[in-house]
């Protein structure tokens, strides 16, 4: 494989893997706003009816935050949580979380 | 039970072999069982007398794969975006996630659909094979 095609290659992965978002701001947001419920990097949630976080896909981490800043999901504590993240900021915990790579989420049972 | 007795008793149950070893009283209530629990249809009926997945049927879970099982799938409708992994999530927050669904609280079409026909404890047993208490 040529070395052009192994970079592009390259480029495509890491794009695809941070579509966009700033991970390392993302970590210090959630270490400010998510971390109580979800824990630092998205894998200890305290309670049984929370989702983890860590390892799901970055634009559903994206999509749902969204939802719940604009009111189309309604859990009254996101909407108070989401209420106070940016669009951008939005996009950091997003990036932060997808990137986990500790996660018991999968694809395949 | 090894391989040869089970097919004994598969085409007993069919009535294709009448020299299965098991007694007919017993070999008659597992036929019914298997005409009950899905030896002919994965529906069951529930009070309004519609038709949903009945939760004894042996691959219930398989309405999932095909959207959530698939990596990098991504929904097609209204917006596109991957459909999240479910494998692994805590049931509790499945269970809430159809329950939101099904009650309207969350709009994704293919989904209200689906948990519309699920009733609780079929949202439990979902929950139970695809999800993991995350401690």
């Amino acid at each position: 494989m040529s070395r052009a095609l192994l970079i592009v290659l390259g480029a495509l992965l890491a794009a695809n893997a941070q579509a966009s978002g700033n991970a390392e701001k993302g970590k210090q947001k959630a270490a400010q706003v998510c971390v109580a419920c979800h824990g630092a990097d998205g894998t200890k949630p305290s309670a049984p009816d929370q989702p983890v976080l860590a390892g799901q896909y970055y634009d559903y981490l994206v999509r749902a935050l969204s939802d719940y800043k604009n009111g189309r999901r309604t859990n009254p504590i996101m909407k108070g949580f989401a209420a106070q993240l940016s669009k951008e900021d939005i996009e950091d915990v997003a990036a932060w979380f997808s990137s986990q790579t500790t996660s018991p989420l999968h694809n395949q049972r | 039970m090894d391989s040869s007795s089970r097919f004994a008793l598969d085409f007993g149950t069919l009535g294709l072999d009448q020299k299965s070893e098991m007694s007919q009283p017993i070999l008659a209530s597992l036929a019914a069982a298997v005409l009950a629990f899905g030896g002919q249809t994965a529906f069951a009926q529930n009070k309004a007398g519609e038709d949903v997945p009945h939760p004894g049927t042996e691959n219930f879970h398989a309405q999932c794969i095909g959207c959530h099982g698939i990596p990098g799938y991504k929904t097609a409708f209204p917006n596109v975006y991957h459909v999240p992994m479910i494998a692994g999530q805590q049931p509790g927050y499945i269970v809430s996630a159809l329950k939101a669904y099904k009650s309207g609280d969350r709009s994704h079409p293919s989904m209200r659909g689906i948990a519309a026909s699920l009733s609780e404890e079929q949202m439990q047993k979902l929950a139970d094979y695809y999800g993991r208490p995350a401690k």
